[in-house]
């Protein structure tokens, strides 16, 4: 109680407190500033040696580029269809051949296209369903609000970390070795990497649940899988849609690449237009693509507001 | 009979619930008044196991209700029903289904899981539900209901327990007067009429006095003051609410009194 | 009106309540309602596995066991080719920062062309927006091939194929954030007399920054997990060397490298987490 006055009269008393508070001021201000100044130079060092070293390792120089720039224009020419007008809409003539011009010449092979297509939406469809059946269970063990114990919690965290670690691709390299090309290889790899992904995020959404529900159940004498069914699920079941079909969304672009390694669907003939031919062709199943993922995207965003606004009434 | 020997509970070295040593025989109304932090959340808390005890024994019958696990654990809970402040329900979930859950503990693993309730269960429920006035909102979303009619539904889940011990952790603390007297009402009833035993936690001394058989006085842990209402002299009132005394003493606060019904006998005069 | 005991609740009782709330009993529709999601995903599930083959999936036994063992049995370790592995994830690295640094730069101008509060000429916007659709359309692996095609193997297709479609997706991210600003700061600006590149400079910038490093750092380590696959198609990286082995079947090698990258990938997020911090002491996650 004493040093307060005491405090405020030795300032008002000897006058130079106040001078020396500034001094002391200016000179943290100072070394404040050499010592950002000595940051920045050495974030700056890094920076340009970091950028030094990249253009140097991945061998990014302007004659390089001078010569390859232009070659991408070329390319992308090569893969422009030769349409005609007058010949746009012809049919095949009487010996079945397609009149060259047209865009029955152009999408010869359409309904190869429309069927790997169909197969890339069917393997994203089911490796979602798949992979939310999984990240569904794991996510209760691996909320650090809900885990029964430690054991489980870890065992889950650590098995969702490695499922969404491993990228796609590669897990797809590992089944077609495994059980063979085709299909199955993509769907299995898909799914692995959407359990990871959503098992993280549907766990998120179960620790931020509110506990009282859960409480409610366990003072009813619930067990663990009751609290979770009960207590749980129907405060999470809005978001976990939301997610997956977030998660459907991203599945269909995997799909559609995976098969670059032999996983199924569109991928394998994209590879193969892209790395055999460099025609029309390409520009033909590409188009294909993003519209296939524009239309699934839209279809899918539908389907989330419409679901959002029956929730909210 | 419920019986507390030595029962302790201890979070680090604060002790929140500390010795306590009661004996409850069936069918009685019990209410605990202590100031905030008295440890009144902390012994319903320890009855229904939904936190463990430190030291000490709760026997109900011959069993000691502390040293339960697993499926008996689970078994006595549903024996012992808890009501909560902020009810606790599911909200998403229709009226009579969170009443339904209720009957959890009775039923095989794959109905619970899937959902799946009998003719039988589900008009059980319906009653619960009219028993307390609610059962126009069986459909609703828990969560649209009104904090009052929550606190009924919650009721009729404690009921669709057959529970032979109900425990009510400040019931009317976030009610109006109106609801408060017909939660409060409630409880009397379920005690009178079905003689299950009714342990309340309150925080207003009138509403204790007005509806409990007996009274139980926490302070910092302890079990300080035990004894029917008339026994409850305005100095020993004001010694276990310390401070917060005006605040349990103004009725007009979470009170059950309401203006227009008729005076309830034993109040504290101001 | 004392509660009965459930075991007490008869036919007549049942009948009774059923009676006044008929809809809090279920009817078939209910029933076939609350089951047909599940029946159908269920079947779709099934059905799909089979038209997919699942059966391949039990007959793996012997190749899988080979792969297991290349896990744990590592053969022949001096002759690893160590320096190439190292060079290759040397080169994951340049790419995911030279695509990432050039997809910023590239975004900061095409960004603001994409805002609606900054480009006000609605068609220069649209063809702005569409264009970035199609970047964003096709998918960086694709790109990465169709890189490869035009300037040939290595890793310049790799980071042309990251700054593309970096490009595509965050200059929308950056249109988006240029759009969430507050208005008030840029009229502060305007008042001035200041001209359109000081307005997004001191107007736009100083608000968006945060945001914008924020959002690359991401990329930075996105980019860094696809660098390592972009290989896969040639274009540069640890992966060239990844499905080399791979193919030439030294699988123990194939699992070292890919300990290597989630070793590799586990640092790049820390130092992104800090990176992070330190710029813009936001809290990440
Ligand atoms: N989970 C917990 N962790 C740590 N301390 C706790 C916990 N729960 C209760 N306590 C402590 O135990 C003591 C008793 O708390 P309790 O909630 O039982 O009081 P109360 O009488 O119910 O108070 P109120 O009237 O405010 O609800 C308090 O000091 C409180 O801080
Ligand atoms: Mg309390």
């Amino acid at each position: 109680m004493t040093d307060i006055p005491m405090r405020g009269g030795s300032a008002g008393a000897s006058g130079d407190a106040p001078f020396d508070a500034v001094s002391t001021f200016e000179r943290h201000r100072a070394e404040l500033k050499a010592s950002k100044r000595v940051w920045n130079m050495l974030t700056l060092g890094a920076f340009t040696i970091a950028l030094g070293l990249s253009i140097w390792i991945s061998n990014f120089y302007p004659e390089r580029l001078a010569e390859g720039v232009p070659r991408i224009f070329e390319y992308f020419a090569t893969i422009l269809p030769d349409l005609q007008w007058d010949q746009l809409f012809e049919g095949r003539d009487a010996q079945g051949n397609a009149v060259p011009g047209s865009i029955t010449f152009w999408y010869t092979d359409f309904w190869t296209y429309v069927e790997l297509l169909l197969e890339t939406i069917l393997m994203a469809i089911t490796a979602t369903l798949l992979g939310a059946a999984v990240a569904f269970v794991l996510s209760f063990p691996a909320a650090a609000n809900l885990a029964p114990n430690g054991w489980a919690y870890w065992f889950s965290r650590r098995f969702l970390e490695f499922c969404r670690g491993v990228p796609e691709i590669l897990l797809a390299l590992v089944f077609v070795f495994a059980i063979g090309i085709g299909p199955l290889a993509g769907v299995l790899a898909i799914a692995i990497h959407t359990g990871g992904a959503l098992g993280k995020l549907f766990a998120e959404v179960n620790e931020n649940a509110s506990d009282r529900p859960v409480e409610g159940i366990t003072a009813v004498g619930g067990s663990w899988t009751e609290r979770m069914l009960y207590g749980v699920v129907p405060q999470v079941m809005p978001n976990f849609f939301s997610y997956a079909m977030l998660r459907f969304e991203i599945n269909v672009r995997a799909s559609s690449i995976i098969g670059f390694v032999g996983a199924g669907g569109i991928g394998a003939e994209l590879n193969r237009v892209i790395s055999f031919y460099s025609d029309d062709r390409v520009l033909a199943v590409l188009i294909l693509v993003i519209l296939m993922v524009t239309i699934i995207d839209l279809i899918s965003e539908d389907i989330r507001h419409r679901f959002i606004g029956k929730e909210n009434f | 009979m419920l019986k507390l020997d030595k029962l302790t509970r201890r979070f680090g070295d604060n002790l929140a619930v500390s010795d306590a040593n009661l004996t409850i025989p069936d069918g009685q109304m019990v209410g605990i008044i202590g100031r905030s932090g008295a440890g009144k959340s902390t012994l319903l808390r320890l009855l229904n196991r939904l936190i463990d005890p430190s030291d000490g024994q709760i026997l109900f019958g011959d069993n000691d209700i502390a040293r339960l696990k697993g499926k008996e654990l689970r078994a006595w809970r549903s024996d012992c029903a808890m009501i909560f402040q902020q009810f606790n329900l599911v909200g998403r979930l229709d009226v009579v289904t969170n009443v339904l859950t209720g009957r959890l503990h009775d039923m095989p693993a794959w109905r619970t899981v899937a959902q799946v309730f009998t003719p039988r269960e589900r008009a059980f429920a319906i009653q619960a539900l009219d028993r307390l006035g609610m059962a126009h909102t069986a459909l609703q979303r828990a969560e649209t209901l009104s904090g009052g009619q929550q606190q009924r539904v919650a009721i009729a889940r404690a009921l669709a327990q057959e529970p032979k011990i109900l425990l009510a952790d400040e019931p009317i603390a976030s009610l109006d007067p109106m609801n408060a007297k017909v939660v409060m009402d409630a409880l009397r009833d379920i005690n009178r009429q079905d003689g299950i035993t009714v342990i309340c936690n309150l925080h207003t001394l009138d509403t204790a006095r007005s509806y409990c058989d007996r009274i139980v006085g926490m302070q910092d842990g302890r079990i300080v003051f035990d004894g029917t209402p008339d026994l409850l002299t305005n100095a020993m009132a004001r010694e276990i609410y310390g401070a917060e005394a005006e605040e349990a003493f103004n009725e007009a606060a979470t009170s059950t009194a309401i203006p227009t019904s008729e005076p309830v006998p034993a109040r504290v005069p101001a | 009106m004392r509660m009965a005991s459930i075991d007490t609740v008869d036919a007549g009782q049942i009948a009774a309540v059923r009676a006044t709330h008929p809809r809090a009993f279920r009817t078939g529709l209910d029933e076939v309602r609350k089951w047909a999601p599940w029946v159908i995903a269920i079947a779709y599930v099934i059905g799909s596995l089979i038209y997919f083959d699942v059966h391949l999936l039990f007959q793996a036994s012997e190749r899988a066991l080979r792969l297991l063992r290349a896990m744990v049995v590592w053969e022949d370790m001096a002759n690893w080719q160590y320096a190439n592995i190292y060079k290759g994830i040397a080169q994951t690295l340049a790419m995911a920062f030279l695509g990432t640094l050039l997809g910023t730069i590239g975004s900061l101008f095409v960004g603001f062309l994409a805002a609606k509060n900054v480009m006000p000429i609605r068609i220069v916007r649209q063809m702005v927006r569409r264009f970035l659709d199609v970047l964003r359309g096709i998918d960086q692996l694709v790109w990465g091939l169709v890189f490869v095609r035009a300037v040939g193997l290595g890793p310049l297709a790799g980071v042309l194929a990251i700054f593309i479609s970096d490009l595509g997706t965050l200059s929308k991210l950056y249109s988006e954030a240029i759009e969430n600003i507050d208005r008030k700061q840029v009229e502060g600006v305007r008042a001035t007399g200041a001209g359109p590149f000081a307005v997004i400079r001191y107007g736009y910038l100083p608000q968006v920054l945060p945001v914008f490093i924020s959002q690359s750092l991401y990329f930075w380590e996105s980019n860094t997990r696809s660098a390592t696959i972009l290989g896969i198609v040639g274009a540069g990286g640890i992966g060239m060397i990844l499905i080399e082995r791979f193919r030439a079947q030294l699988y123990d090698q194939v699992f070292f490298v890919v300990l290597n990258v989630l070793v590799l990938i586990f640092a790049i997020d820390w130092l992104s987490k800090r990176i992070r911090l330190w710029a813009i002491g936001e809290k990440s996650h």
